[in-house]
């Protein structure tokens, strides 16, 4: 139990404000109508949550509300430089290179914060500056998806104000220091510039610094500090001065600045620093929370209640009047809108919501500390995960994705095994078969795909720019693909997923671009939103692992292959289901191409896939029939009680799919149907071995020709796999053998029954007489329904004939032995059968 | 080579091409020492996929790409900043030169900051509108008061109702009296009296009316006024005392025995291919102002409405109803349905906005300010159609166009949008471009826009029946609106605000039933109707 007096130092401040919203009737350049603002914001501040510096806050989550509301979340500190006393050269000359350090770190990246300002530079505890809200102009497009200015008016560059909110100017990265040189003359003069002046008023002070020389002297002047100015040293005096350069070009940058020489003269006191620092940690206890990554930390104080719109509502930032009370007077045709109240609760409102940790915290209470430290390494196996375990395990995943405890537990014991990988790469296999927390589960699924190597530079070599044929078709279905999603509808997003598609095209110029494609990539560039790269690879492994060659320009008999493999798949599992379908002739072609060849993505929304597929990836390739099976099977009374007709309307528009149970119910088929069932040619698996052995066992599955496939209704079993359940469940199997008796009785495998096929009355099929004599061995077969039925013949046809046969008369799991008696020759294994 | 495949854009948004020019550090005889490439300033691309694509293209040496991937990263920096620098120092030379007007520069950015910055904005206090919102939101959420004050409110519409009702009576006397008298006189013509009697006649009963139509007027007016007044004091009082002590019990209404109307037809339908939005859709066939009129209960009792009291509750919510009523560009000047609406929502007083006659006359005031805008601004959007074009010197609104109203005294609906039609609409062939379908497209933007969460449409974009309205014509309007409502529902998901979540189509009541039941039966085949999941009592997989 952890004492209460340690409490995590790490805070939370939230920030909002209301995007522009787009007038009237504007629609993009391509028809469709534009993207919401608030879209646009929130796409673009994803690259800004990758940015790690010392002296940046980090920027932990960007939300929409309702009516364009956009609220940011990142790290805050109380104490803003705003709030500093009287400082020391030596500490203002610390902050200033913190600062710079941060600055020229976003200068690089070419994000200009526009509104560096003492409120928005954070001291944290140990009195170091973190840049705070720097990502604003970076986030709106450079102000444009925002309709209020960006930037505090004392603080902003004069060549700003010239450029009167044109709306081509964007500003370069030397406005930030202009800023800085006033914030570092306000230190230095220990002074707040033309405090209690009107807006007006400063305005027009700072234009007027225009036509004028020694700023930073005239600034002391003005303010009558004139005498603090004096005593600066003359060097300070000129990294001020070298800030405030009116002409931009002689005015510096943050990294030319970094090297003046007042910061040579005081220079960095690190060491001092550091070790006071250490002597710290050692006295005081921290709380294990501070330990942990902020995304960590922000995603459970979420989950634990955390709701960042409650909080800015109750503290006044989002005020909402009654919107009857806002309506306007008149709406003209063209969109324009008269009369109505302004309503100033979508003004920007600079203020910012501290939101501290206490519910997370309390929610935590009671776990004991060793569960933030879960041991993998244990000589006892397992012993990491069963020591606590928190109630909703049995929970459905729904529910358990939700439960803070439960993700908490989950996120302590994955983060550790990720970070322990390759060493715990099967550990952590074994860990994400229960589930993958949703925080890591962009990690975890690359890890799952075997996504390794220097993928960055894999995909930085790719050209994704040059123009290609099949641009035009992407262009059309990016805007069609999962729009619901925010970051999907994005502009980042719909230029993310194309650079992805394309560049999966590039790479694998064996294949085309099939409509699908772009959902199929869906989900991998969402879950790697900041990471192309690994989208890309994760992708690439993907497609090699469930659809091998299904995007060959001629894909055609691959896709026979896969959909007869899931005709006899149908009937091996569900018979009844099987022969109403044959029935009304509703064949697979009609509905599941796009099942498979998209692996579901483009039926159901994207939380169902990534559920589906956290258990998909687990599976090899033919897991996808099984979950292909499931989804009938749950559709499996409306479609028995439909005909063709129906059966059409009815998947043209899916009905709702408990996803949970899907998966769940295509798992036990999954374990237990013999592999060889589902074997397919085209599988890439098998390929590969099929090259390493150049001769397979003539006992082993292999390929068949569509025809052949299709004149068969139920499946074929490979003679291993017969062996197999001979050897090791031989009460789950019956082996019917349809050779003439006097074959049987020479040989045959031990435990099989013989139904001749001579005394097999075909056409009998639909009268009332049973086509299958009385015998013993028929009621065998029967007191044996159930099991999986192996028919053995001479040949092929003749053993399909009596399986399709038994599967009319519903009997499930019906197979046929691949390569007929003679297989089992080879092995061996037949004996004379004593009648 | 030429083809660096660079877009080769020229000077678009005012942005710089640079020329890149890269000296190879050791020639070979395949591939060239020196190459050029433009490059567009600001550079938005990965600068590492830039050089890979340069290496690829004009066949490089790999081991270049360090030293390319350098030179490429430096060239772009500086003229990036060069590119800033130059644009900024050209704002200051001019500056400098004195052709920028400084004060225009500080009205520009005063007015920026004021207007969309809390900080700059004097705090306007919580208006009265408000204060008195929240108060009327508190109490009837609160509870025990919800029914106290439907039955004051319900007793105050009662006064005035009694109050109309003298009013009509009187008038109806008077007018028998003047007809009689006036019959009369012409009887009388050239025996008794002169045709100048008649005129003279004529115009003292009009006067007469009038002076008896004001004074009953200015009663009622008077009634309502002080109605108002008292409410709102009422209601204030009423809230403090609630904050101290506890009202009278509240009892669960009981679902009173409405007449419904007798064709009706429900739906829930969900839009989306993979993520599935559900709505429901309604098909009735009403008078329109049925959803006005507020059914009074004469006994005083305590039986009350159950759509009053939804509507009462829902006020002042971000859920509103909204009702879509057909008007014509004089706005309730003269006859037809917007003056009857009128004449409906004034059989009450209206305790929380003005009268509807007062909120119409602000509209008028503000069409001016309407036909000013669409002279300056409008382009000729809609050039293909003729009506814009005519409308476009016209004083007054024009087809398409919404004037919006609120009400709280209303049956089920608090906002009323007016929409302006002309006689186009009784034609046979009304495209998917026809003003008033573009008017109903802005009617869910706003409806979007200010949380109008339950909207009523008029499906054939009539309120009555008329000859021309045949079955083909019926189905074809139907078919129309039925679609363009889907396509803009559709694309109101992308709109940020509110979804809509009960539409109602509704048709006029002297549909007959066949017609109703081929528009119903439309429906499901536009719309999506949503499949149900059933959920079995035994749903375990084992149902083999």
């Amino acid at each position: 139990m952890l004492s209460k007096e340690v409490a995590p130092k790490c805070i939370f401040g939230a920030m909002t404000f209301v995007a522009r919203c787009h007038s009237g009737d504007s629609c993009g350049s391509n028809g469709l109508p534009l993207t919401p603002n608030s879209i646009s914001i929130l796409g673009q501040a994803q690259f800004l949550k990758t940015l790690d510096h010392p002296h940046l806050v980090k920027l932990l989550g960007v939300t929409r509300g309702k009516h364009e509301r956009t609220i940011v979340v990142s790290e805050y500190f109380h104490q803003t430089l705003s709030d500093q006393g009287k400082l020391s050269l030596e500490d203002i000359v610390k902050f200033m290179r913190q600062i710079l350090s941060a600055l020229q770190y976003l200068h690089e990246k070419s994000i200009v914060t526009r509104c560096l300002a003492p409120d928005n530079i954070l001291i944290t505890d140990d009195g170091d500056i973190k840049l705070f809200n720097f990502g604003l102009y970076y986030m709106t497009h450079g102000g444009k998806s925002v309709s209020f200015p960006i930037g505090s008016p004392k603080y902003m560059a004069p060549e700003v104000f010239l450029h009167a909110r044109s709306a081509e100017y964007t500003s370069g990265v030397k406005v930030d220091i202009w800023s800085l040189g006033i914030i570092a003359a306000e230190l230095l003069l220990s002074k707040s510039l033309w405090d209690g002046v009107q807006l007006t008023q400063i305005l027009r002070k700072v234009l007027s610094l225009v036509n004028c020389n020694a700023i930073f002297a005239r600034l002391a002047r003005e303010c009558n500090k004139f005498d603090v100015y004096e005593n600066i040293p003359p060097e300070i005096v000129d990294f001020v001065n070298q800030c405030l350069k009116i002409s931009v070009h002689e005015r510096p940058m943050a990294s030319q600045l970094l090297e003046h020489p007042v910061f040579k003269i005081y220079p960095k006191k690190e060491s001092i620093i550091e070790k006071v620092h250490c002597l710290n940690m050692v006295q005081e206890r921290k709380h294990p929370l501070d330990e942990r990554d902020l995304n960590e930390i922000y995603y459970l104080w979420q989950l634990s209640g955390g709701d960042v719109e409650g909080e800015l509502k109750r503290r006044g930032l989002i005020k909402n009047k009654p919107p009857i009370l806002c309506l306007p007077q008149i709406v003209l045709l063209e969109g324009q809108i008269l009369g109505g109240e302004q309503d100033q609760s979508s003004m920007l409102d600079l203020r910012v919501a501290a939101l501290s940790l206490n519910t997370l915290v309390q929610r935590l209470e009671p776990l004991p500390l060793t569960v933030y430290y879960p041991l993998i390494e244990s000589s006892l196996q397992l012993t990491y995960a069963s020591h606590v375990e928190s109630d909703a395990a049995p929970l459905p995943l729904i529910i358990r994705e939700k439960d803070i405890e439960y993700q908490f537990l989950r996120i302590m014991l994955m983060k550790r095994l990720i970070d322990a990988y390759p060493l715990k790469k099967s550990e952590l296999i074994k860990e994400a078969c229960k589930d993958i927390p949703p925080l890591y589960r962009g990690v975890i699924w690359a890890i799952i795909l075997n996504v390794i190597g220097d993928v960055e530079s894999v995909y930085t070599e790719i050209d994704k720019e040059t123009v290609t044929p099949t641009d035009r078709q992407i262009e059309v279905d990016i805007p069609r693909c999962h729009q619901y999603n925010e970051l999907l509808s994005s502009k980042e997003g719909h230029l993310k997923l194309k650079r992805v598609l394309k560049a999966w095209v590039i790479s694998h110029p064996e294949y085309v671009y099939w409509q699908g494609l772009d959902s199929l990539a869906a989900p991998f560039v969402y879950l790697n939103f900041s990471n192309e790269s690994v989208a890309h690879a994760c992708l690439s492994a993907f497609i090699l692992k469930y659809l091998y060659n299904l995007f060959l320009k001629d894909n055609s008999e691959i896709i026979r292959e896969y959909l007869a493999k899931f005709s006899h798949l149908i009937s091996f599992q569900d018979p009844v289901l099987a022969n109403h379908l044959d029935e009304i002739k509703f064949i697979p072609e009609l509905f599941a191409i796009p099942w498979f060849l998209t692996m579901f993505s483009h039926v159901f929304p994207l939380h169902k896939i990534l559920h589906l597929w956290d258990k998909l990836l687990l599976g090899d390739a033919s897991f996808p029939l099984f979950i292909g099976l499931a989804i009938l099977q749950q559709l499996r009374d409306t479609l028995l009680s439909s005909g063709f007709n129906e059966c059409i309307l009815l998947f043209s528009d899916l009905p709702e799919i408990d996803m949970e149970r899907c998966v769940a119910d295509s798992m036990e088929p999954y374990c237990t149907t013999p592999k060889s069932i589902t074997f397919r040619q085209h599988e890439y698996t098998h390929q590969q071995s099929i090259k390493q052995r150049k001769n397979t066992s003539p006992l082993e599955m292999s390929g068949l020709s569509y025809t052949e496939l299709q004149a068969e209704f139920c499946p074929r079993i490979s003679a291993a796999d017969l062996l197999d359940l001979m050897h090791h469940s031989p009460q789950r199997v019956l082996m019917v053998d349809i050779r003439p008796q006097y074959e049987f009785v020479e040989e045959a495998a031990p435990g099989s029954i013989n139904i001749p096929f001579g005394t097999i009355d075909f056409g009998g099929a639909n009268s009332d007489s049973s086509p299958l004599p009385p015998s013993p061995e028929l009621s065998i077969l029967y007191n044996n329904k159930g099991k999986v039925v192996i028919i053995i013949g001479e040949e092929a046809a003749s053993a399909a004939k009596v399986g399709r046969l038994l599967v009319k008369l519903n009997f499930p799991k019906v197979c046929s032995l691949h390569g007929g008696i003679s297989v089992l020759r080879l092995c061996h294994i037949l004996v004379p059968s004593i009648t | 080579m030429a083809s660096a495949n660079h877009n080769g854009h020229p000077d678009e948004n005012g942005k710089g091409i640079a020329s890149f020019q890269y000296r190879l550090p050791v020639s070979s005889t395949s591939s060239p020492r020196n190459l050029e490439v433009p490059i567009s300033i600001p550079f938005n691309e990965s600068i590492p996929e830039f050089a890979s694509r340069l290496i690829s293209t004009f066949q490089l040496p790999y081991h270049v790409k360090p030293d390319l991937l350098k030179s490429l990263n430096d060239f772009i920096e500086s003229k990036t900043l060069e590119f800033h620098d130059k644009e900024s120092q050209e704002v200051l030379e001019k500056c400098n030169d004195g052709k920028i007007d400084i004060e225009e520069i500080i009205k520009i950015w005063e007015k920026a900051f004021k207007a969309e910055t809390l900080q700059y904005v004097k705090k306007e206090g919580t208006s009265d509108s408000e204060l008195f919102s929240s108060v009327y939101h508190k109490l009837v959420h609160s509870g025990s008061a919800l029914e106290t004050i439907l039955q004051v409110e319900n007793s105050y519409a009662l006064a005035v109702a009694e109050l109309i009702s003298q009013r009509d009576i009187q008038l109806k006397s008077l007018s028998a009296w003047q007809t009689e008298e006036m019959c009369r006189a012409v009887e009388g013509v050239d025996i008794y009296s002169t045709e100048k009697d008649v005129n003279d006649l004529a115009a003292s009963h009009f006067e007469d009316q009038n002076l008896v139509h004001g004074k009953w007027n200015s009663e009622v007016d008077a009634l309502k006024e002080s109605q108002r007044k008292d409410y709102r004091e009422w209601l204030m009082k009423l809230l403090e005392e609630q904050e101290t002590a506890s009202l009278s019990h509240f009892s669960p209404l009981e679902p009173s025995k409405d007449t419904a109307p007798i064709l009706e037809e429900s739906f829930t339908i969900h839009l989306g291919s993979q993520l599935k939005q559900m709505h429901n859709i309604r098909i009735l066939s009403a008078d329109v102002f049925d959803f006005c009129a507020n059914k009074l209960d004469e006994s005083g009792g305590s039986e009350i409405q159950p759509q009053r009291l939804q509507t009462s509750l829902g006020l002042y919510s971000n859920d509103l109803c909204g009702l879509v009523l057909l008007s014509d560009a004089h706005i309730g000047s003269f006859a037809g349905p917007t003056k009857e609406f009128c004449d409906v929502s004034s059989k009450s007083t209206e305790f929380h906005f003005e009268d509807t006659e007062d909120q119409l006359e602000s509209i008028r005031n503000r069409v001016r300010e309407a036909v000013s805008w669409r002279q300056s601004f409008a382009q000729p959007l809609h050039s293909v159609d003729t009506q814009a074009k005519r409308g476009s010197g016209s004083k007054t609104l024009q087809t398409g166009d919404i004037f919006i109203t609120r009400h709280s005294n209303l049956s089920s609906v608090h906002v009323v949008f007016h929409m302006v039609v002309d006689d186009s609409l009784r034609s046979n062939d009304l495209n998917s471009r026809h003003p008033v379908v573009l008017g109903l497209r802005n009617i869910l933007k706003t409806a979007c826009c200010y949380d109008v969460t339950t909207l009523t449409i008029p499906l054939l974009l009539m309120h009555e029946m008329t000859e021309e309205m045949t079955v083909a014509w019926c189905t074809r309007r139907a078919e129309l609106i039925f679609k363009c409502v889907k396509g803009f529902m559709i694309e109101m998901t992308s709109w940020g605000g509110s979804d809509l979540k009960n539409l109602q189509f509704l048709v006029p009541k002297g549909i007959s039933e066949e017609v109703f039941s081929s528009l119903a039966s439309m429906l499901p085949s536009i719309f999506r109707i949503s499949n149900p999941l059933v959920f079995k009592a035994s749903s375990s997989a084992s149902s083999k």
